[in-house]
């Protein structure tokens, strides 16, 4: 570090009403940053952190909304649903234990063996991603929250609420049973409400999911520490992005399936029936681009856990950092080219399967680099063996199994011997525990001093980790010789004398050691450690972020530091003691507000100070309310569910408009080290636009989906559109376009004309946009009101089209109207405009979504 | 490198989006390779009769020296600029843009050189397995 | 003496190897396993599979003996040069290597798979829970209806084509070649040259609802000569004594015929198997009960004990001795 003057920030705004730059040093120099603060100033500083940061006592603490007790409770959730689905598997593996077994009827075996894999992938797996990293992100980039905390406790409540529901059916015995996978026709013939649970309760959670990934992409481009340039980032802040992104156009694809699904199960629009023209393959398509890419959002971050783990038991930096991002970025890429290797039986030309299992080998390449970056760092490293490493040589020795085969079934003749066998089974279960269970309980053991302040215990771990390492071996390794002689999956019974007698015994037993091990597990979780010593402050000797916190206090980063390296806690000098003393940024809280710091996309440097959200309840009504919009269906009781939904969007609205009207008391304020950062930004440089932005891509992809349809069917189906179909008025559809192009474009325009100082052509704009957006909804409704979407797939599919885009513009009418009542009440103006921003930026999506969809309904089908 | 550009604004971000969607490139281009192999297989198999499989064969073939040449291309680029003044090929961090750049540049060169083996992959069904059947 | 010294310490380890192996290869066996093949394809696909299980042996001691070795054997720093030149080789040469050759191996398999058939021609009809079959030889204008049991001859490549009734099944014949799903609305194919006369035990692989654990099937391969036989008888219908027996009464009486055919009687329901030929199949109920007259009871008093969710209603209010007669006649259709 030079002594000489830094440079320094700042110039005058290009215009009246943009938001001041920061001014000020940056970077900081050596000297600013080993400037010390007094003690009785550090004291003052200390108590209005502890008092802004402080959380709700009692039961008030469910109003929280902090990332570390949101971080928590989401873990225990996920593991609690976990231990669940575990002991429906027990009850299978007891039931499989002898041929002719009767202790389970066939039912509810069936009912079991769904429940099983919904819930480990959709109750443990994915929400376990988004858990650990609401809970560790913002210690790993010394934030002090999330830029969205109410939407992660809002998440978490529909979570929770959805999840009790779809795991509690079981309980009354009405729980779905047609596997996780839900393939029609017999899914659709499935009597009763499980389908539906399943259908509309998982919606429930992929729908949270997806604002999980928006929270944590935005957290991790925005909230970074200044310096943390994009090559200094932990790793698992680049897994973080990658699996949000994937996450963002997985999950969308399944969504759009589901809303297909429950179109045909409501109102018979035949979909998925071959008899009207539908295809039961459509559905298969859906759910498995969803289903691979959502193996590797569950395989990634636990790849992230592990890259944040061995560098510090290697005691050296890793090896291959940027080897590393590749794998993470392109396996991200690859697994969307995978989906149909789930599908290599279904009948498809050899041709296009041929593509898939390409592709299926392909990924190996990114995945075998991670493993080897790993050994890479280990080798030049001086390494120690503790738990952690334990559970993670474990996990390799798994994980590299359930590798090999996966290699092996990717290959499309092979798979047509394994496939849906208990070869499969055992493969997806070597991957799974070795590429997410085990390198889960790794970060367990490795992170409980950051999050509790306290070891776990080593012995117990050691037990833990042998009983369940043997168990998995001895219930899986004899399962692909079960499939390979022969064994199905999802049969409740098998007769004798097949040769598979033996193996199943085998597995049960396995099964009740793993269940021995997860038993030790849980009490070594726990167990009451009020008694025992506190964890010392870097117990490992780690190098990254997390270890420079306090646990014992709810503030996170007692102050913001300066980075300069990938292992501040080995590279930069006293960087605990400056970072804990309050020699960095936003050391202090004067005006008893909770702050972090936004940072600049690719180099981290520091744009605001963001306020953060303060315990609310209104995440948990906006939750329940949501709960009851997807719930109460399930019992047909539309009126309520209608209600409740009214309900919920009403609450949101008032959520988010309380918050578009909390303008900071200053432009400007002290940021600490002599920086002064704006605290009102709009359009690119805020966190809302890019929150609008990335679940805009995410819902892009589900209209995408359902454009991919109307493609599939005519691949598909010769009768697609058929003979002498009523086509969709295209004078009206054309129409229909034109009104919302002009909404759109006064949407655009009051964004504009606000910025430039005109707020009530901005009012006018939005009072006449509501109305024009109103007619080109009821223009595209009556377009297709000829075209009955019962008798065949080809009006299902246009009104489905129909439908998707005219929600959508009852959800831009409301931000217009939400705009201009703003506007109306002097809320937002010239200088207040993020609300305007971020709506216009949704119009931009909504405006090409109505596009799309006026050439596929009317004009598509005239040229096929 | 101008660490003195004022932080924030709109230029900034299109700046910094630029150099983070580039590196993802090469996948992209895997993927458009992919997509088109796979919708024209598609709609060949579907549509058409087997006797236009050469055709489909020549068009993939087509296709995939498109997308090689394209990936190399970039390749060749990131190449440029994870090489620029850089003696140490195997990259040690250091807090500046220079790195960042140099960063960017390796990762989008190892990016392109995945892309290449997918695109490589991609073609080897029509090469093996090309029927409809 | 040297070469007796020898023999018996080589003896010794095979001795105590040999029982192991014998115990691992009888675990390969069964009728429905896809290690003892007795198909061309299966043959095939065996192969493959030996191929790529040591393969993976071999890299998985390969990678896990290496991460041993660096945090245990060797915890020291090694070069960065050499650590750096493994994520190369380990990272993208090995599997490039490895990959690429497998995928042509694969690939290249794949059409051969997928050939078509030359002479018999299947058409087999997934349903809930069992499996309509129908033989349509080289020339033949209507088709013989079987059902729940496949004869296929030996040395022929016979093309199935695969069609569902109701939901997604998958025809699956371990022992003879890999497995196509019968899909509502497609038509899928799948061809099979079994290489020796014998018995197999095929079953429904992709989930089909309550009892798809209980949807399997029989099938025989024969010697060409032997199948024709089997196959001209198979296309008769019941002989004249067996419509003037009792047993025929009492199945016109409890109105089987609604639902079951029987080709030469007036009996031609369409619902449930074709019964013309049913003692001469194997088993029972899609392979779920052996071909025995008092299973036979059983099965006609209670499908649904041994079915859970069959379509077929239960003759439980039949007395014990009509039953029985009914029984021993049909297990007497061959």
């Amino acid at each position: 570090m030079t002594t000489a003057d830094p440079p320094r920030l700042g110039s005058a705004p290009a215009d009246l009403y943009e938001a001041p730059a920061p001014s000020g040093p940056y970077p900081p120099t050596e000297e600013m940053l080993a400037e010390p603060v007094k003690p009785k100033l550090r004291g003052a500083q200390e108590d209005r952190l502890r008092k802004v940061w402080e959380g709700p006592k009692g039961w008030r603490i469910l109003s929280d909304v902090n990332n570390q007790t949101v971080g928590v409770w989401y873990s225990a959730t996920c593991f609690a649903f976990m231990l669940g689905a575990g002991v429906l598997a027990l009850l299978m593996r007891v039931q499989l234990a002898v041929p002719d077994n009767d202790f389970l009827s066939a039912g509810t075996y069936n009912q079991f063996y769904t429940m099983h894999g919904s819930a480990m992938m959709f109750l443990f797996a994915v929400p376990m991603f988004e858990a650990v990293s609401i809970l560790l992100l913002p210690a790993f980039l010394s934030a002090r929250d999330l830029p969205f905390p109410r939407l992660s406790a809002f998440g978490y409540w529909s979570f929770l609420v959805g999840g009790v529901f779809v795991l509690g059916s079981i309980l009354f015995g009405v729980g779905p049973q047609s596997g996780w996978f839900m393939y029609p026709p017999v899914s659709m013939q499935e009597e009763g409400m499980g389908p539906d649970i399943w259908l509309l309760g998982l919606s429930f959670i992929e729908v949270a999911s997806i604002a999980a990934a928006v929270e944590l992409i935005v957290g991790v481009l925005k909230c970074r520490p200044p310096g943390m340039r994009v090559n200094l980032m932990p790793l698992y802040a680049w897994y973080v992005l990658v699996v949000g992104g994937m996450i963002l156009f997985a999950f969308p694809p399944l969504i759009a399936g589901d809303f297909l699904f429950e179109l045909e199960r409501a109102l018979g629009w035949p979909f998925f029936n071959p008899e009207k023209g539908g295809d039961p393959l459509l559905w298969q398509h859906l759910f498995w681009i969803f289903g691979h890419p959502e193996v590797y959002i569950i395989f990634l971050p636990s790849i992230a856990l592990t890259a944040m783990v061995v560098p510090t038991f290697a005691r050296h930096p890793i090896v291959g950092y940027s080897w590393i991002v590749l794998s993470a970025v392109g396996t991200g890429f690859l697994s969307f080219g995978l989906w149909v290797h789930h599908m290599f039986a279904t009948g498809l030309p050899t041709m296009s399967l041929g593509f898939f299992s390409a592709a299926s080998e392909a990924v190996v390449i990114p995945t075998g680099i991670q493993l080897f970056a790993f050994v890479a760092t280990l080798m030049v490293g001086r390494v120690k063996m503790g738990l952690p490493m334990l559970w993670i040589a474990g996990s390799l020795a798994i994980f590299t199994a359930g590798g090999l085969t996966g290699v092996m079934v990717a290959v499309a003749p092979f798979d047509w011997v394994v496939h849906d066998t208990y070869f499969v089974v055992a493969h997806l279960h070597y991957t799974l525990f070795g590429g997410f269970v085990f390198p889960v309980i790794a970060g367990v053991y490795y992170f409980a001093p950051v999050v509790t302040g306290k070891m776990l215990s080593e012995r117990l771990g050691r037990w833990a980790f042998w009983l369940s390492f043997a168990g998995f071996n001895i219930t899986f390794l004899p399962m692909h010789l079960t499939g390979l002689v022969g064994m199905p999956r999802r049969v409740f019974t098998y007769p004798g004398g097949l040769g598979w007698d033996w193996l199943n015994m085998l597995s049960t037993v396995g099964a009740f050691v793993i269940a021995a091990g997860f038993a030790v597990l849980a009490w070594d979780l726990i167990r009451p450690k009020s008694k025992e010593p506190k964890a010392p402050r870097n117990p490992w000797e780690a190098g990254t972020l997390e270890w420079s916190a306090d646990p014992d206090e709810s503030w996170g980063a007692r102050s913001v530091p300066y980075v300069t390296s990938r292992y501040p806690l080995w590279d930069q000098d006293e960087f605990v003691e400056r970072a804990n003393a309050g020699q960095g940024y936003i050391p202090d809280a004067p005006e008893m507000r909770r702050e972090t710091l936004i940072t600049s996309v690719i180099d981290a440097r520091p744009i605001q100070v963001l306020r953060v959200a303060e315990p609310t309840w209104i995440t948990l009504v906006a939750a329940f309310f949501t709960a009851g919009a997807f719930i109460l269906p399930v019992f047909h009781l539309y009126t309520l569910a209608g209600v409740s939904g009214a309900l919920a969007i009403a609450t949101v609205v008032v959520w988010l408009y309380r918050s578009a009207r909390d303008h900071p008391e200053a432009e400007t304020k002290d940021a600490g080290l002599g920086l002064r950062l704006p605290l009102y930004v709009s359009g690119p440089a805020a966190v809302g636009w890019w929150g609008m932005w990335i679940t805009m891509l995410g819902d892009s992809t589900a209209f995408a989906s359902l454009v991919f349809g109307v493609f599939f069917y005519w691949t598909a189906r010769p009768d697609f559109p058929p003979e002498g179909a009523v086509h969709a008025d295209l004078p009206l559809a054309l129409a229909s376009l034109a009104l919302i192009a002009v909404a759109w474009a006064l949407t655009l325009g009051a964004r504009m004309l606000n910025t430039r100082g005109r707020p009530w052509l901005a009012t006018l704009c939005h009072a006449i946009g509501p109305v024009l957006t109103l007619a080109g909804g009821a223009a595209l409704v009556l377009a297709v009101r000829d075209l009955d979407p019962t008798t065949h797939v080809y009006p299902a599919i246009m009104w489905a089209l129909v439908v998707w885009t005219t929600a959508h513009l009852g959800v831009g009418v409301l931000m217009q109207l939400f705009c201009l009542f703003g506007l109306l009440t002097a809320d937002f103006g010239p200088r207040h405009d993020a609300p305007l921003w971020n709506v216009a930026l949704f119009w931009h999506f909504l405006g090409l979504t109505a596009l799309v969809t006026v050439a596929c309904v009317a004009l598509l089908p005239r040229l096929l | 490198m101008s660490d003195e550009h004022p932080a924030g604004g709109e230029e900034e971000f299109r700046e910094e989006e630029a150099s983070l969607v580039r590196i993802t490139l090469g996948p992209v281009v895997w993927m458009a390779h992919f997509i088109v192999s796979y919708a024209a297989t598609a709609v060949v198999c579907a549509k058409l009769s087997t006797d236009e499989l050469v055709w489909l064969r020549m068009g993939i073939a087509a296709a995939t020296l498109l997308a090689l040449g394209t990936i190399a291309w970039l390749g060749r680029r990131s190449w440029r600029q994870w090489r620029h003044g850089n003696e140490d090929i195997w990259e040690d961090p250091a807090a500046t843009s220079e790195d960042r750049h140099q960063f960017l540049g390796h990762a989008a060169l190892l990016l392109a050189v995945i892309s290449f083996i997918g695109v490589i992959y991609t073609a080897l069904p029509a090469l093996f397995a090309a029927t409809c059947r | 003496m040297q070469r007796r010294a020898g023999t018996t310490t080589l003896a010794a380890p095979v001795r105590r190897v040999a029982p192991l192996a014998l115990i691992l290869l009888a675990a390969c066996d069964g009728p429905q396993s896809a290690l003892s093949p007795g198909g061309e394809d299966a043959i095939q696909l065996g192969w493959l599979f030996w191929v790529m299980l040591a393969g993976s042996v071999v890299l998985w001691l390969f990678i896990n003996g290496l991460f041993f070795l660096v945090t245990r054997r060797h915890p020291h720093p090694m070069s960065r040069k050499l650590a750096e030149g493994t994520i190369v080789a380990g990272g993208i040469g090995l599997p490039l290597v490895v990959l690429t050759s497998l995928l042509a191996y694969g690939l290249s398999i794949m059409p051969h798979q997928r050939e078509p058939g030359d002479g018999l021609r299947l058409r087999v009809t997934g349903e809930e829970w069992w499996w309509r079959v129908e033989y349509w030889p080289e020339g033949a204008t209507e088709p013989v209806v079987s059902a729940n049991e496949v004869r296929l001859p030996v040395g022929q490549r016979s093309d199935l084509e695969l069609h569902a009734a109701d939901v997604i099944h998958s025809f699956w014949l371990p022992g003879i070649a890999g497995k196509t799903d019968m899909i509502p609305g497609r038509v899928n194919h799948i061809s099979m040259e079994p290489v020796e006369a014998g018995t197999f035990r095929g079953q429904c692989a992709e989930f089909c609802g309550l009892s798809h654990a209980l949807m399997a099937f029989q099938a025989v391969t024969m010697e060409p000569a032997d199948f024709d036989g089997w196959l001209a008888a198979e296309a008769e219908g019941i002989s004249e004594n067996a419509r003037q027996a009792e047993g025929h009464a009492i199945f016109q009486e409890q109105g089987c015929g609604a639902c079951h055919a029987l080709r030469g009687t007036e009996a031609r329901g369409e619902v449930g198997p074709d019964l013309t030929h049913v003692g001469g199949r194997g088993t029972l109920a899609a392979g779920v009960l052996p071909m025995t007259a008092e299973a036979l009871a059983d099965w006609i008093a209670h499908p649904e004990a041994f079915k859970p969710g069959v379509e077929m209603p239960g003759y439980n209010h039949m007395d014990e001795a009509e039953l029985l007669t009914l029984a021993t006649w049909l297990e007497g259709l061959k």
